[in-house]
């Protein structure tokens, strides 16, 4: 085994002291666990909250938006030269419903980054039960479409989703509705949308989402089901809902199914602008906590090394005077930075990973949050060793400079 | 003739703090090889600071210095650091060991610096070192667990691992009774007649000079005879 001689200096000075040492590396060690916790933690929280917000929201959402009148059809006048003017202008109510879906639908699925398509249709509806009314929206979905991309399945309570597809008139409703109305599976229920006629539907299923805005508003019914509420024929269609491969890729994707189909194509990263900013803002904190910690660290291992050198100033002359260069002595300095930082690290990074395991079994039982969400996140860990050892060689850099301009004359006459 | 170890011309030294003082007023000398030279004088009359510019540890200084046929005046801290770790070895009044190593580590940093040979090799030959002083016994101790003069010993065997053209010593017998500064004295005559190794020290103690091949005396940064 050959080891370096100034490698051999560093370890033997840091094995003289092992006190100092242990408590340097604490510090660091510190840091790095909880850099790692708080990492997880932001993950996991931000994971969560994404998927939350995916179990209801597509990634992309293409729909007919009304626009604000202009001057087209009146400058389409033939042999006309005067100059139109239109003031106050207004919004013009659009054919709420998209024209050609099913065409729109299949030329969507040759993009290669759209997994899932289905298409939707909406209508704001009046609930009635007894004497009890509430407005809401029905969703008239493919149902099966619809689980595969928002596991309908899992947020059932009661009933079987699938029978909106078997059952004549068949509503699936939110726990929210169900409770204020009282109703159970089975219960019938009166609907009606804004211009249609009332229509009495039979409750076949109950869900909960971790929404509680969706739960009190929304329902399901099968695409034929809204249609016939609205009084539309079998092409309408309101929404097309669209998830993709990997959902970061939703502005750039939204863009170009805009440009191509004419219509709004929104992605749940405007959808959910309040998440994003909540996810910086957290990260903000996390950021700054940590800086803080690892700047505490830092400053114990140039304090330490400080120190380290006043003691030895001697032998440092005596090392120079035997032919050790200042690049020599900056390197054994350096060095027991770098091994208090790495010794930190590894411990760190082991502990880091055990308190993120036992917090993850915290029972929380907020709403549907039943455990603290933590992820196991391989890159916060790499990240992790690497600011700690990043923190070590800057702190250590300044002892390690200052040792190596020791001058062994002054130092050895005294 | 013989060979010219260290060839000193027109060295001057000046200390700036509070005001300008010469300290070291154009030396001019030559030691050759396997020479044992006492430096001699009063306090203050500049021969320690005589010694530490000829061991290229004081860089601040005019006039010229060769070692070995080489000159090294002028060249960087690094070089520098580099020749006295191959031609130069030191002993001071102070054992100066590092304390947290053992004897025998102490006396192998300079070799494995070096890097010449090979850690088992230079680990043999620090103990053959040791043996030669008579300290090997204590060669797994911790430095500072040992006597005054076996410190002072292993300190003469560390200045010697590299087998250095010249030793300089910083009155290497100021800090010892008469009986180890007898062993010592013994040991440095050795070097100089049967390794042919140059010694230069710088010390008080008249009988360890007379007994010396030659004596420089110096007055107020000057030499004031030469020896021969």
């Amino acid at each position: 085994m050959k080891i370096n001689v100034n490698t051999e200096i560093a370890l033997t000075y840091l094995l003289s002291r092992p006190k100092q040492t242990i408590v340097a590396s604490l510090g660091v060690m510190f840091g790095i666990s909880m850099f790692i916790f708080m990492q997880s933690l932001m993950k996991g929280t931000n994971d969560y909250f994404e998927k939350s917000s995916f179990s209801s929201t597509p990634h992309i959402k293409l729909y007919n938006e009304n626009v604000v009148a202009d001057l087209h059809l009146l400058n389409s006048l033939p042999n006309d030269n005067s100059v139109k003017i239109l003031t106050n202008p207004k919004q013009v109510q659009q054919n709420q419903g998209l024209t050609n879906p099913y065409g729109i639908i299949n030329s969507l699925y040759k993009n290669p980054e759209i997994a899932n398509i289905t298409p939707q249709v909406t209508a704001q509806v009046l609930y009635t039960s007894g004497s009890v009314q509430i407005t809401g929206t029905v969703a008239g979905v493919n149902i099966v479409e619809e689980d595969k991309m928002f596991d309908v399945k899992g947020n059932m309570l009661q009933g079987n989703f699938l029978d909106i597809n078997r059952v004549n008139n068949g509503l699936l409703i939110g726990k929210g509705i169900a409770d204020k109305l009282s109703l159970h599976v089975g219960d019938n229920i009166t609907v009606r949308a804004g211009i249609g006629s009332a229509v009495i539907m039979r409750v076949v299923g109950i869900y909960a989402t971790t929404i509680k805005q969706i739960d009190e508003t929304k329902s399901y019914a099968s695409l034929i089901q809204a249609q016939n509420l609205l009084g539309k024929d079998r092409s309408y269609v309101t929404d097309i809902k669209i998830n993709l491969k990997d959902y970061n890729n939703a502005p750039k994707v939204a863009r170009d199914i805009e440009t191509i189909t004419g219509y709004k194509a929104e992605d749940w990263v405007h959808a959910n602008e309040q998440l994003k900013a909540a996810f910086k803002i957290r990260a903000i904190i996390l950021n700054s906590v940590i800086g803080v910690i690892l700047l505490v660290a830092g400053f114990g291992i140039y304090n330490i090394l400080n120190m380290t050198i006043y003691e030895k100033i001697k032998e440092i002359a005596i090392l120079k005077a035997e032919g050790f260069s200042g690049q020599a002595v900056t390197s054994i300095f350096l060095q027991q930075a770098v091994y208090i930082g790495l010794m930190g690290g590894i411990i760190g990074i082991i502990i880091g990973y055990l308190v993120t395991l036992m917090v993850s079994r915290i029972y929380i039982g907020a709403g549907t949050l039943k455990y603290l969400p933590m992820s196991f996140y391989i890159p916060h860990y790499i990240q992790a060793i690497s600011f700690g050892i990043l923190t070590t060689i800057a702190a250590g850099f300044f002892p390690a400079r200052k040792a190596s301009k020791v001058d062994p004359v002054t130092i050895i006459r005294g | 003739m013989a060979e010219i170890a260290l060839h000193a011309s027109n060295i001057s030294k000046f200390f700036y703090d509070p005001v300008k003082i010469p300290v070291l007023k154009d030396i001019s000398k030559d030691v050759t090889k396997g020479e044992f030279v006492s430096i001699v004088g009063k306090s203050g009359c500049g021969k320690s600071t005589l010694l530490y510019v000829l061991s290229t540890m004081d860089t601040d200084y005019t006039g010229e210095l060769n070692i070995n046929g080489t000159k090294v005046t002028g060249k960087s801290l690094n070089d520098l650091a580099r020749i006295r770790n191959s031609s130069i070895g030191f002993v001071f009044q102070f054992h100066y060991l590092l304390p947290d190593f053992t004897c025998l580590k102490n006396v192998m940093i300079p070799a494995l610096r070096l890097g010449k040979l090979s850690y088992k090799e230079v680990e043999e030959k620090a103990y053959e070192k040791l043996k030669m002083f008579g300290v090997e016994e204590q060669a797994l101790k911790k430095a500072n667990k040992l006597s005054g003069g076996q410190q002072q010993r292993v300190a003469i065997a560390r200045a010697l691992i590299n087998d250095p053209a010249i030793i300089m010593g910083d009155e290497p017998t100021g800090n010892l009774d008469s009986k180890n500064t007898g062993i010592v004295f013994d040991l440095f005559q050795k070097l100089s007649k049967e390794f042919g190794q140059t010694i230069i020290t710088v010390t008080h103690d008249e009988d360890f000079a007379n007994r010396s091949d030659r004596i420089i005396e110096m007055t107020d940064g000057e030499v004031s005879n030469h020896g021969k």
